[in-house]
């Protein structure tokens, strides 16, 4: 009896002894040369491609140059919501100076946590909320999809084009009539088809759309914010071209991919983690493009003629050098009234609100 | 195959089921389901006494944490009060998720429609329309079930996928915020449209008290209302029931109403609570969550109260973990589903017995 009790007791003790001992590892691990904690929360997985992985990697990059200095934790599959204010809130409560709020739903609790906690650091996507510590990030994809318009119009036989898209907010809206923009620029009666599927992650609905607008006729698809290479890989099972955001999916389509307008937040995230360090960082709107090395356009298909080529790097080195802009005038929009007058063009701050889809996309926006 | 079936013991119901093994069940399922769990954190790769401590530990080393507990627990505890009435009558009503939905939909409607409306009694009616809400979602099942015998299970579960394109509709379309972007979601609530806060700087809300006080009525019903032993004596014993005169179809209509008012309630609470306005995931799953909160808690309105602060926990502690421990999400789901799995497992054994064939093949007494 004594024995059984004394072997009770001891797992007991033994328990208690190890869970003690993991806080105090833990505590150990949070005073140890005080890294710089970074945290980034997600709605959707990491995956091998995607804006996920964009996010990621821009991160690697800080943690090649800091080294043991920062310690990086990517938290995924989060929704946007209560949960997600309650982790980002914990993140920061267990010592997360830097904060990458990786989603527009994620604004308001981000937002909070930034007025709470001034010595946090808050870098939120896609939003419009600016306070000292909190910065909303956006990439111009607008950019890199004009060029991708261009070589779309010179490939499409049916001079019908197609876009598999998330939500509709003015960021994709804006892509999308960038695309056609640029289209046009190579074929003035080009028409754009779109499927909002309201997910950045729906692999399903993205073939199902993807093959809806196949039998439209469109043969080039632009998969606009899809976290999932579901529209690239069924696009070269229908032998149509299509091209992605974020990172090259060119391992999904080695036939008809048309190439990929690729985000590369490291340089941004870089620069951003100097300043918190320093003490110099300062909130503002970061609209981002290929002027600043985070849009590029890579893995370019080799069926584009040379002579649209040739057009293409034209107009890009025109974008990075600020001397053209794919959002001049004359744009008249799709209802037929004038968009953008003759000799002006659309200020950033136009271009982020954009809400209004341009003449050749014949889907209407949904109300 | 008959010869193998016949060698193997069968259950056999206990005439009277231990009551200490009964209280017993359910922490022996939390220790059960934790160990198994343990082993998979360490095949993760995980230190897993670094998750027990984020996961059971840590939501009560601070306020905030302690809290967010309370405000979790809030809605499960609703919802699940309610299923257990029913599932004490045997009507499953496994659509609190839908009902949930419904709440919160009848409850955006005000502020959707008078976005800068005011008064005391803006939240109250919210929160009246909202179990409405749920009680008319519920009342779809139980008129089919009444009607063509259809079964609960199946209407109500399908039903929650209907009340969840419902809203998606109603947030794509008609209720989208016209100042949001043409993101999926509606207006932020005014100030008077949200549940009053209980703790300053926290945010659980009076749902809580609401919660615990519809506990007490729910142990009243059940313990002392004869409305509540005619339900009980439908479930336990039909016929019997049927006999003495108690009507199964009211019966029916009385679990499901009561389940979906619930419900609709915790999901009017969610939305005019730590959310804030109606989008699209309003709910994680509370509807399907509260149904193993019934079951934990034994059916027992005392018991409820007790397993709904447990699953809470469970969840801030699998938050907590997911931050401090690099846990995935789909790790903390497995916790909760061997949590019931155990449960389920261990009330078997506690209500039957193990009977083995005898020698000669025959069945004993």
């Amino acid at each position: 009896m004594t024995n059984k009790l004394d072997r009770r007791s001891f797992m007991t003790g033994a328990a208690v002894a190890g869970v003690v001992a993991a806080i105090g590892q833990r505590a150990a691990a949070a005073t140890a040369d005080d890294p710089l904690t970074i945290t980034l929360v997600i709605p959707s997985p990491v995956a091998d491609v995607g804006w996920g992985h964009a996010l990621a990697a821009g991160l690697d990059t800080v943690k090649e140059a800091y080294g043991d200095a920062v310690s990086i934790t990517i938290i995924e599959n989060i929704y946007e919501g209560p949960d997600a204010d309650r982790i980002m809130n914990k993140a920061v409560a267990d010592g997360t100076k830097f904060l990458v709020a990786g989603s527009f739903g994620y604004q308001n609790g981000a937002m909070q946590i930034a007025r709470r906690n001034p010595d946090v650091t808050v870098l939120h996507a896609s939003g419009f909320m600016v306070a000292p510590n909190f910065s909303p990030f956006a990439a111009q994809y607008s950019q890199g999809t004009y060029l991708m318009g261009m070589a779309a119009a010179a490939l499409s036989k049916t001079g019908k084009i197609g876009s598999v898209s998330a939500f509709a907010i003015p960021e994709l809206i804006t892509s999308i009539n960038a695309f056609v923009l640029g289209a046009q620029a190579i074929n003035p009666d080009i028409e754009c088809s779109v499927v909002w599927l309201n997910s950045w992650f729906d692999p399903a609905k993205a073939q199902e759309a993807t093959k809806a607008l196949a039998a439209q006729d469109c043969d080039v698809i632009f998969s606009n914010a899809q976290d999932t290479p579901s529209v690239v890989a069924q696009c070269e099972e229908l032998g149509i071209y299509s091209f992605n955001l974020n990172s090259s999916m060119k391992a999904y389509a080695p036939k008809t991919y048309l190439g990929c307008v690729e985000t590369d937040w490291s340089p941004f995230f870089k620069a951003s983690v100097d300043a918190h360090i320093a003490g110099t960082f300062e909130g503002g709107n970061a609209f981002l493009g290929v002027a600043d090395d985070v849009v590029k356009v890579v893995d370019w298909s080799a069926d584009i003629p040379a002579e649209v080529m040739a057009k293409i790097k034209e107009a890009e080195a025109g974008i990075a050098d600020g001397s053209f802009s794919p959002f001049a005038g004359p744009i008249m929009k799709a209802d037929g009234s004038e968009g953008v007058a003759a000799g002006a063009t659309m200020t950033k701050d136009e271009i982020v609100g954009m809400d209004w889809h341009v003449k050749g996309v014949t889907t209407p926006l949904p109300s | 195959m008959g010869l193998a079936l016949s060698k193997l013991p069968r259950l056999v119901r206990r005439e009277r089921a231990s009551m200490p093994m009964m209280l017993i069940a359910p922490f022996a399922a939390l220790g059960l389901a934790v160990l198994t769990n343990l082993v998979l954190y360490g095949m993760l790769g995980k230190n897993p006494l670094i998750v027990l401590h984020a996961m059971l530990i840590e939501p009560f080393l601070s306020m905030y944490s302690f809290s967010e507990v309370l405000l979790k627990a809030s809605p499960l505890l609703l919802i699940a009060q309610g299923l257990a009435i029913g599932f004490r009558a045997k009507v499953f009503n496994i659509g609190a998720e839908g009902q949930f939905v419904l709440g919160a939909i009848f409850a955006s409607a005000i502020p959707v429609w008078y976005p800068n409306i005011t008064g005391v009694w803006v939240w109250p009616l919210m929160l009246l329309l909202g179990a409405l809400g749920g009680l008319c979602w519920a009342s779809i099942t139980a008129f089919w079930r009444v009607r063509l015998n259809a079964n609960e299970i199946l209407v109500s579960l399908m039903l929650s996928f209907v009340a969840i394109q419902v809203l998606n509709y109603l947030l794509l379309g008609p209720w989208k915020d016209p100042m949001g972007f043409n993101f999926p979601q509606s207006v932020m609530f005014p100030l008077d449209a949200m549940v009053p806060t209980l703790i300053p700087g926290t945010r659980v809300n009076v749902s809580l008290l609401l919660a615990l006080a519809l506990s007490v009525v729910a142990w009243f019903f059940v313990q002392r209302s004869f409305a509540g032993y005619k339900l009980e004596v439908g479930g336990l014993a039909p016929r019997a029931a049927r006999y003495a005169g108690f009507s199964q179809s009211k019966a029916i209509w009385i679990s499901l109403l009561i389940g979906g008012f619930a419900a609709g309630l915790a999901g009017a609470a969610e939305v005019a609570g730590p959310v804030g306005q109606l989008q699209r995931s309003i709910s994680t799953g509370y509807g399907y969550a509260a149904i193993i909160v019934a079951y934990l808690g034994g059916l027992h309105p005392i018991g409820i109260v007790l397993s709904s602060f447990l699953m809470a926990t469970l969840y801030i502690g699998g938050d907590n973990a997911m931050v401090t421990a690099g846990l995935p999400i789909a790790a903390v789901h497995v916790f909760q589903g061997s949590l019931l799995l155990a449960y389920l497992i261990l009330a078997t054994f506690v209500r039957n017995r193990l009977e083995w064939p005898t020698p000669h093949g025959e069945q004993g007494a």
